[in-house]
């Protein structure tokens, strides 16, 4: 076979599955069936199970990788679907996500450093906050890898999502502008798809902090990591 | 237009915006991610009204809303990483989870604390 159709059967087989995982998701709405993960665990079972290496998925799967930086670019969408939100609140949100960004490349980098954890893990870990593209792009341009930064990504995500009511309630958290700039913050779309079936103005604040969050978090993360490591 | 011809131009039209960030990213030197820039140069053009409305609202949620496909092949190379929390590795789920609340309690709090202080000044 040659490399153009090992690509076009990856390529046909990805978007089979993820077709799947998306419909299994919709029956069941939970998060631990949310489509990425479904199709990573199905996909990652069937090459193991034919004794595949990853080299060999991304024959195809580079193609899709392709597309991840015009995926990254249509945010702009999003954040100017809720332009009116952002002029009203600039303020609070800007101020809280940019707290939130120093806050979670800070500890992030810190706690792994101090147990001892090597500089590769370190730097995937740095841009856990923010949406998956965007923390692998910034995982890779500073010596981390991207499989490893969308791990730590998921585990912001699917771990805030679980831990949110315990943080909102010690927090204090009850205005829906400031649960939503810690969800967004926080844990990007995963937390935004949770604020947005709560509350409309809570999702909205949260996609509003998603974005913002991975602009200021791809500024701030190089610099903040060549000044702690 | 069908639904089919919309999306791919939109597809072509957002990585034209996304090789312009990357050329603005390597001509500067910039560390900002050559994607990031196309994200705020489409802002841009969407605030000044340069793209037009149409484009808003035919079928713009495609990219959004399957976004998780197009990582999928680099959450699979997982796979490659998973000796990684084995053992110790176990560490840094707490960590993860530690650091991700701090995140979402402070900035929560800080955003909630000045929208309740403007709420106050402006009743």
């Amino acid at each position: 076979m040659n490399e153009f159709l090992i690509a076009a059967l990856i390529i046909g087989m990805t978007i089979l599955i993820y077709r799947g995982a998306l419909f299994i998701y919709r029956r069941f709405r939970r998060i631990y069936t949310a489509p990425i993960i479904l199709s990573t665990v199905m996909i990652i079972v069937l090459l193991l199970s034919f004794h595949l290496p990853y080299e060999t998925y991304m024959v195809g799967g580079k193609w899709i990788d392709h597309l991840l930086g015009p995926a990254v670019v249509a945010l702009a969408f999003p954040l100017h679907q809720y332009r009116e939100i952002l002029k009203k609140m600039l303020l609070p949100i800007l101020t809280g996500t940019l707290i939130g960004a120093f806050i979670g490349v800070t500890s992030g980098l810190l706690l792994s450093k101090w147990a001892g954890f090597s500089e590769l893990i370190i730097h995937s870990i740095v841009p856990k906050s923010v949406t998956t593209p965007v923390a692998m792009s910034i995982a890779e341009s500073s010596g981390g890898v991207m499989p490893l930064a969308a791990v730590f990504v998921m585990i912001a995500g699917i771990g805030g999502v679980l831990i949110h009511p315990v943080v909102m309630r010690y927090a204090g958290l009850t205005h829906p502008l400031g649960k939503g700039v810690g969800m967004g913050s926080a844990s990007h779309a995963i937390g935004t798809a949770t604020s947005m079936e709560r509350d409309p103005l809570e999702g909205s604040v949260s996609t509003i902090a998603m974005v913002l969050s991975a602009v200021i978090v791809s500024v701030m993360a190089p610099g903040l990591t060549l000044l702690l490591m | 237009m069908s639904k089919a011809v919309t999306i791919i131009l939109q597809i072509i039209g957002l990585y034209v915006i996304y090789l312009l960030g990357t050329l603005i990213q390597t001509t500067f030197h910039l560390f900002i991610p050559g994607s990031v820039i196309g994200l705020i140069i489409l802002f841009a053009l969407l605030s000044f009204k340069l793209v037009p409305d149409r484009w808003l609202k035919q079928e713009v949620g495609f990219m959004i809303t399957h976004l998780p496909f197009f990582f999928i092949p680099a959450t699979v190379g997982v796979m490659s990483y998973a000796y990684v929390f084995e053992g110790k590795g176990a560490l840094l789920i707490f960590i993860g989870l530690f650091s991700t609340a701090l995140v979402m309690g402070i900035s929560g709090f800080v955003a909630q604390w000045m929208t309740r202080r403007r709420e106050a000044a402006h009743e």
